[in-house]
C-alpha cells in the first residue's frame, strides 16, 4: 500500500511540474536542425560530415549521437530522430514497428566497410579463413587455442585464443555473425564483448592471446590485420579497394535511414553526403566510397 | 597517586596502535584525490589554453576546442537548477515548517530518500520515456536537465531542511510571540537565516550535475553538434559525455586530450566545492547566534 502511494504521489509531483512547463516557448527555428544517431561504426564519419557539413550550409546544424544500430533504428521507430545510421540492415521486425508507428524508413547506402580481423602484432599468423573465423566464434566451435591454426604467439600463455567481440546491439555484431557463423549459429560463449569499435583494437593491442573484429577505419599501427583466405590460395587483405569491388568477403554496405523519402535540408544533407566530397570524407576515414572518387591526398594515402 | 601496571601499559600501548591505524586509514583517503589531481594536472596541464577552451572541435574531434561541450554543460546546469531550486527549497519549507507528522508526510520523506538512492541510469530512462517521448520535448537540453533536476532534487531538498531545522525554534516562537503569521515567520526570519546551508546544498548538486553522464546521454547530449546550444528545444554537446567519447570512439585523438577535458571538468565542481565552502564560512561569520 505505501509504494503505492509512494508511486502516486511521485507521478503526480512529476506529471504537473513538467505540464507547467512544456507550454512555454515554440520551437526557435532560425536554423534547421537535423538529428542523426545510431552506429558506433559509423558515429566518427557521421560527426566528420556533419563538421564539414556546417561550412557548407550554416543554417543547417546536424546533431549527431552514437549508441549503436539497434539505437538508431529504435530512435527513428519512436521517431526522435531524422537520421538513423545503421551498420546493418533494418531487420523485418523493426520495419513493421516502424510502420505501426506511422514511420516508413528508406534506406541509403552511404559507404561501405570492410570489417577486419585483428590480432596483436607479435601474433605470427597472417591470414585466416572463415571457416576458421567460424570456428573460433561460432557456438560449438573447435578452435580454442593458437596452435591449432599452426602458430604459436610469443607472449601468450596457454596459447588459448582470447575471443574479443562487440555488445549484441551493434551492427558490427550482427553482420560478422551473419557473414562468417551463418543466421542460425550463435555465438561461443566466453567471448569478451567490448562497447565501441575502437575498444576491440585497444583490447587486442593489449592482449597477446587475443582475435578480435572491427571496422577497417579503427587499425592502428599497433595491431595486425590478417587478410582472408578464400581457400584457392589467395588471401585478401582488408581496404577500402577490396571492400568496393567485392573481393573482400566481410565487407558490408553502411546505411542511413531516412523516415519516408527525405526532403528539404535533409535530402540536401544526404546528396551532399553522395556526392564527391561527402564521399571523399568517408574515404579518408578509413572506409569505402559508394562509387570510385578522386579525392585530394589519394596519391598518398592510395593502397 | 597510583602506579601504572603492566596491564594499563600495554592497553595504552594497543590504544596507541589502533589509533595510528585509523589515521592511516583516514589519510588513505587523501591519496586517490592527490593521485587524480597530479595526474590530471600533469598530463592535461599543458593542453589547457584559451583557444582549447573557446573553440569548436576540429578535425573529428582530435583538435580544436571543447567550447560547445563546456557551454552545454553550463547550460545543462541552469536549467536544471531553475527547475530543481524552487521545487525543492518549497518541498523543504514544507516540510520542516508545515508539516505535520502523519503519513503523507512520511510518504514524501520516503519517496525523497528513495529518490536520492535511484541509479543515474534509471533516471536516465526514465528521462526518455518521460521527457523525450511522453511530453515530446525530443532529445533536448529541456528534456537532460529535467531529468538532472529530478536526480538532484533530493540533494536541494536535504539540505535545505537541515539548514531550515538549524535555525533554533525560539526565533520562530519570539516572531509568532509578536502576531506574525507562520509564513512571515518564515519569510523574515527561518529563511534569510538559513540562506548559507540552502545555498551550499545548490552548489553542491551544481557539482554534482555537471559530472553526470548517464542521465544526459539518452536524453539531450550529442557525440558532436557543430553549433552552440541556442534554446532549450536543442541538442547539446557536454563535458562529461565528450570526455567519453572522445577516450572510447574517437579514433586518433591525442593522448593527453581527454586528461584536458578531465582537468577542466573537475575544475569546474572543485571549483564549485570552493565557492560553497567560502560561501558558508563567510554567512556563518556574519550570523548573529
Amino acid at each position: 500500500m505505501k509504494i503505492i502511494r509512494l508511486l502516486l504521489a511521485l507521478t503526480v509531483a512529476l506529471t504537473l511540474t513538467s505540464c507547467g512547463r512544456s507550454g512555454e516557448s515554440g520551437h526557435s527555428s532560425s536554423r534547421k536542425v537535423i538529428q542523426n544517431k545510431g552506429s558506433d561504426t559509423l558515429v566518427n564519419v557521421a560527426q566528420a560530415w556533419a563538421e564539414a557539413y556546417r561550412k557548407i550550409n550554416p543554417n543547417v546544424a546536424v546533431a549527431v549521437s552514437g549508441g549503436g544500430s539497434g539505437t538508431g533504428i529504435a530512435a527513428l521507430i519512436n521517431g526522435t530522430v531524422d537520421i538513423a545510421n545503421a551498420s546493418r540492415e533494418i531487420k523485418p521486425s523493426e520495419m513493421e514497428q516502424a510502420r505501426a508507428n506511422g514511420h516508413t524508413p528508406v534506406e541509403h547506402i552511404v559507404g561501405y566497410d570492410a570489417l577486419a580481423v585483428y590480432v596483436h602484432k607479435d601474433n605470427p599468423l597472417e591470414g585466416i579463413s572463415l571457416d576458421q573465423l567460424a570456428e573460433i566464434y561460432g557456438e560449438g566451435g573447435t578452435l580454442e587455442k593458437w596452435t591449432q591454426l599452426g602458430v604459436e604467439v610469443p607472449g601468450c600463455e596457454k596459447q588459448e585464443i582470447i575471443r574479443v567481440s562487440r555488445q549484441n546491439n551493434s551492427g558490427t555484431y550482427v553482420y560478422f555473425r551473419e557473414a562468417v557463423l551463418g543466421k542460425n549459429r550463435d555465438y561461443k560463449l566466453g567471448s569478451r564483448d567490448m562497447h565501441g569499435s575502437k575498444d576491440v583494437v585497444d583490447l587486442v593491442q593489449h592482449t597477446p592471446c587475443a582475435i578480435g573484429y572491427s571496422g577497417l577505419a579503427y587499425a592502428t599501427p599497433e595491431v595486425k590485420m590478417l587478410c582472408i583466405e578464400d581457400g584457392q590460395g589467395n588471401c585478401v587483405a582488408p581496404s577500402e579497394k577490396t571492400a568496393f569491388d567485392g573481393t573482400y568477403p566481410i565487407a558490408r554496405p553502411l546505411f542511413m535511414y531516412t523516415d519516408g523519402e527525405p526532403t528539404g535540408a535533409i535530402k540536401a544533407y544526404l546528396d551532399w553526403i553522395l556526392s564527391d566530397e561527402g564521399q571523399c570524407i568517408i574515404k579518408e576515414k578509413g572506409y569505402a566510397p559508394v562509387r570510385e572518387v578522386v579525392c585530394e591526398g589519394d596519391a598518398q594515402t592510395g593502397e | 597517586m597510583f602506579k601504572a601496571t603492566e596491564l594499563n601499559l600495554r592497553n595504552e600501548q594497543r590504544e596507541k596502535r589502533w589509533r595510528l591505524l585509523f589515521l592511516l586509514m583516514a589519510l588513505l583517503l587523501i591519496l586517490p584525490v592527490l593521485i587524480i589531481l597530479i595526474l590530471l594536472v600533469y598530463r592535461g596541464g599543458p593542453v589547457i589554453s584559451w583557444s582549447f577552451l573557446f573553440e569548436f572541435p576540429r578535425n573529428g574531434m582530435t583538435e580544436g576546442g571543447i567550447f560547445p561541450a563546456l557551454l552545454g554543460t553550463i547550460f545543462l546546469v541552469v536549467v536544471a537548477l531553475v527547475f530543481s531550486v524552487p521545487l525543492g527549497v518549497a518541498a523543504a519549507v514544507y516540510l520542516s515548517e508545515y508539516a505535520p507528522d502523519n503519513w503523507l508526510t512520511r510518504t514524501i520523506n520516503l519517496a525523497i530518500i528513495n529518490l536520492a538512492g535511484v541509479p543515474s541510469i534509471v533516471h536516465a530512462l526514465f528521462g526518455v520515456g518521460a521527457f523525450v517521448l511522453f511530453f515530446e520535448f525530443g532529445t533536448s537540453i529541456l528534456a537532460a536537465s529535467l531529468t538532472l533536476g529530478i536526480m538532484t532534487l533530493p540533494v536541494v531538498i536535504v539540505a535545505t531542511r537541515e539548514s531550515l531545522q538549524a535555525v533554533p525554534h525560539a526565533f520562530r516562537e519570539a516572531c509568532w510571540a509578536l502576531g506574525a503569521t507562520r509564513w512571515q515567520t518564515i519569510r523574515r526570519i527561518v529563511l534569510p537565516n538559513a540562506v548559507s546551508g540552502i545555498l551550499t546544498g545548490i552548489i553542491l548538486e551544481v557539482s554534482r550535475t555537471a559530472g553526470e553522464t548517464a542521465p544526459i546521454m539518452f536524453t539531450g547530449a550529442a557525440f558532436f553538434v557543430p553549433f552552440l546550444p541556442e534554446s532549450v528545444y536543442d541538442q547539446t554537446m557536454a563535458l562529461s559525455l565528450h570526455l567519453y567519447t572522445i577516450s572510447t570512439q574517437v579514433t586518433g585523438v591525442p593522448e593527453d586530450l581527454p586528461f584536458g577535458v578531465a582537468l577542466v571538468l573537475i575544475g569546474i565542481v572543485l571549483s564549485m566545492n570552493a565557492l560553497s565552502i567560502a560561501f558558508r564560512v563567510y554567512l556563518r561569520n556574519k550570523k548573529k547566534w
